[in-house]
């Protein structure tokens, strides 16, 4: 996570929160078609029973989630009452998840309906974070028929403000279209946190906010020029600061996965199936430099590499090899996967997928030191040279560097989702999996 | 073609030139197979990959001159599967016929005029001990790297210093030399890079007694042992500068018993799974070796030692530091040490021309 002293144009924004619009209502509009454009609400009917989720419809009568149910019936008594089914939206959460994994492993769902991504690492294949933003939310609306909300901040703190600031307003006649996607880029951090009510922050409830309230600060702009060690002596010192720091933007928590990352890899289909032996291997190039950055981006070393090649006819082959030691380098990984490509026997058939994945994973990798020669030119140099390159990427874009071998026409060649013609499957792009 | 001959005879002799023999599918079909040639009472057997030939000769009841190519792996498993006694290999009509006690098969041979020109050896050449050499490759030879996309390290190098036939290998994580005194063969400045699949061959022909003829010409070199004849192409390229490897002082010196060392980490490696190394603790309380892999275990064990230097611990590939304490011969060995990512020497006080440098695993 880039600190504070970086120059705030060239921060990269990778954080991304993504949360579904009135979801559990929204699931169940879609089983229950009849219900579109009615005021839904799902929780208990009961006298002690809560809203767990309200549809637009029923927002706009002021309805929300956790209020009474009787106080929602009071307030529309037209609303459509269904009891909630968590199995059924636990499967349909499953699938969310598993298209959020087909970003990024570094996933950190924080309940059914939402979830924090770190897309740094596939910032390369698939385009910056908006981008990634975008495709995301239009393929949950082809595959599941819901809508969501997205923000893209440098921190998980504003990329969750953001997608507040996405999202839909409510209105009796259906939810009015928010943003969507809102970015809070790294140099408007600032602009967009000062006009906030103080009650944005995390952890302001009703007590803080009236305590703040009577210190004239209203705002997140207020708080943020507020004296840090006043604040601190009316709400507590580990309060007071954390509430400064967050009026200011500052918030260095990291994208926690909640499930161990297993394996981390790329694949994709060509619109036409590959010949040309240049072409496979700067594709190959291209996907294991992809493999290695995530593989850092995550902290992880590899145990396994492998290849998967569908040919022309489907036969699909899979080969993978065990390096010597683990592995994070981009070059070793280009290295085994064009090894392994190697030993596929092709026929004289064209490919029409290709695959890197990098499996087993472990995050302390013992490393076999090579002799301090020019003439060893390998490994002893690819971990520096890995660390530029993710510093470059860093600062000054995903495709601001390349290796030569993923290079076409002197330009450098990183894959955008949505910037090619996929096969007639439609949604076989670049796509990540982790299991 | 036609003649006798013992199985056994020609089951040797067909195993050593069939090492040659390429077994990647793709390349000239006819490499597949094994070249024999007839001439009087002598048969020469000959396997080759192009970089690599190996040619055997070997005596037989001969009756009939002739070339034959036939397939190599297929005649290896016949051969292999006869019992002892007597062979008779019979050529009709593009087919050979191999008989032997109530046995018979018939094989299908290659056109003799597809299999390519190979090189001749050089007749001239320059003997070397059999016994030295054979102790000096198998002290280098492991040091050379597998890794073909890195062809310079997977040759050994032979070069002059001073009176002796100087043999290196390096991987680029261990260098492995030997001097081999008085065998001084090749001219002042003059350096050759042999493909180390070569001399692993040229290591296994070998016995104790008898000599060994190092013949050289451009692009080949050439090793005659008795009547069988490795030729192999040389590997062009530079060798690293590895005199520069070797650090000028090594301050810390561990002494142990070679033997010692080598069953500890055999024993102490069975805990260092996947890739993670073995710890060397030197003080002067002697070596303490071990092994910790994640979620599974540990190891350890002390063995005595005179140490000089600073209490250090330096991390090891335990496969290399078996190699090395391996390929030092004598009863003790002295482990020198800079710091724990300098290159490390072992040596050994009873021979002065071998040393094994080895650079440690980084542990975090």
């Amino acid at each position: 996570m880039p600190d504070a002293t970086d120059p705030p144009g060239d921060v990269a924004t990778n954080v991304i929160h993504l949360d579904m619009d009135a979801f559990y209502a929204s699931v169940e509009v879609l089983r229950h078609p009849e219900l579109v454009g009615k005021p839904v609400i799902v929780g208990a009917e009961g006298p002690r029973g809560v809203v767990a989720a309200a549809s637009y419809e029923a927002r706009a009568y002021g309805i929300g989630s956790a209020m009474p149910s009787l106080r929602a019936r009071r307030l529309c008594p037209s609303a459509v009452f269904l009891p909630g089914d968590h199995g059924h939206y636990s499967d349909v959460s499953g699938r969310l998840m598993t298209i959020f994994a087909s970003v990024t492993p570094l996933v950190e769902p924080l309940s059914l309906d939402e979830a924090f991504l770190d897309v740094t690492g596939a910032r390369r294949l698939l385009g910056d974070a908006v981008a990634i933003a975008g495709e995301l939310r239009t393929e949950i609306l082809a595959k599941e028929g819901l809508h969501c909300s997205v923000g893209v901040a440098r921190t998980k703190f504003l990329a969750k403000l953001a997608s507040e600031a996405a999202k839909p307003s409510p209105s009796r006649g259906g939810p009015i279209p928010g943003r969507g996607v809102v970015h809070v880029p790294a140099d408007r951090e600032h602009s967009f946190l000062e006009p906030l009510d103080v009650s944005a922050l995390w952890g302001v409830g009703k007590v803080t906010r009236e305590r703040l309230y009577r210190l004239g600060v209203a705002t997140v702009g207020d708080l943020a020029r507020f004296d840090v060690d006043a604040l601190c002596r009316v709400i507590g010192e580990s309060a007071g600061r954390r509430l400064h720091d967050l009026s200011l933007g500052h918030d260095d928590r990291s994208v926690v996965p909640d499930r161990p990352v297993k394996s981390i890899s790329f694949e994709q289909t060509y619109p036409t199936d590959l010949y040309d032996a240049e072409r496979i291997q700067a594709e190959l190039v291209r996907m294991s430099d992809g493999v290695a950055e995530r593989l850092r981006h995550v902290g992880f070393f590899a145990k396994t590499v492998s290849v998967k090649v569908r040919l022309g006819d489907f036969t699909t082959l899979t080969r993978s090899i065990t390096p010597p030691a683990p592995t994070n380098s981009g070059l070793e990984i280009t290295a085994l996967t064009s090894q392994l490509f190697n030993s596929v026997p092709l026929d004289g058939q064209g490919v029409r997928l290709l695959g890197v994945a990098a499996a087993g994973m472990v995050t302390d990798a013992p490393e076999q030191l090579q002799f301090d020669d020019p003439g060893f030119a390998g490994s002893a140099q690819n971990r520096v040279r890995d660390e530029v390159l993710d510093e470059i990427r860093d600062r000054f874009g995903p495709d601001a560097i390349a290796p030569a071998g993923a290079m076409s026409d002197g330009e450098v060649n990183v894959s955008r989702r949505g910037a090619q013609q996929w096969g007639p499957e439609g949604s076989t792009g670049p796509s990540s999996t982790t299991r | 073609m036609k003649f006798r001959c013992e199985r056994d005879t020609l089951f040797e002799a067909l195993s050593s030139a069939s090492r040659a023999v390429s077994s990647r599918s793709g390349a000239l079909a006819v490499l597949s197979g094994i070249k024999l040639t007839l001439e009087g009472d002598q048969l020469t057997i000959v396997g080759s990959d192009l970089d690599l030939t190996i040619s055997v000769s070997v005596d037989v009841g001969g009756d009939e001159d002739g070339v034959t190519v036939l397939p190599s792996r297929l005649l290896v498993d016949i051969v292999r599967a006869l019992g002892a006694g007597a062979i008779t290999l019979e050529s009709t009509d593009g087919d050979m016929r191999i008989t032997a006690a109530r046995s018979e098969f018939t094989v299908r041979s290659y056109p003799p005029d597809e299999y390519p020109a190979l090189v001749e050896p050089p007749t001239e050449g320059i003997s070397i001990p059999a016994s030295s050499l054979t102790e000096a490759l198998r002290q280098v030879v492991p040091a050379a790297s597998k890794d073909d996309s890195r062809p310079i390290l997977t040759g050994v190098l032979l070069a002059t210093e001073g009176d002796a036939l100087r043999l290196v290998a390096t991987d680029s994580y261990r260098l492995s030399v030997r001097d081999v005194t008085e065998s001084a063969v090749l001219g002042e400045d003059q350096t050759v890079l042999i493909p180390s699949r070569a001399l692993t061959e040229v290591a296994r022909l070998l016995d104790d007694e008898g000599e060994v003829t190092l013949g050289l010409t451009e692009r080949d070199a050439s090793f005659r042992i008795g009547t069988t004849t490795v030729v192999t192409r040389l590997i062009e390229g530079e060798f690293p500068n590895y005199r520069g490897l070797i650090p000028d002082h090594h301050p810390n010196r561990m002494t142990v018993n070679r033997l010692e060392l080598l069953d500890a980490v055999r024993r102490v490696r069975l805990l260092a799974q996947e890739t993670t190394p073995v710890r060397l603790t030197m003080s002067s309380d002697g070596l303490d070796l071990k092994a910790i892999t994640q979620d599974v275990g540990e190891a350890s064990e002390t063995i005595d030692g005179i140490y000089d230097g600073e209490e250090l611990t330096v991390a090891f590939n335990p496969e290399y530091l078996i190699d090395g304490t391996d390929a030092a011969s004598g009863d003790e060995v002295v482990l020198e040490t800079v710091d724990a990512l300098k290159p490390a020497l072992i040596r050994t006080p009873e021979e002065p021309g071998f040393l094994y440098l080895l650079m440690p695993v980084r542990v975090s």
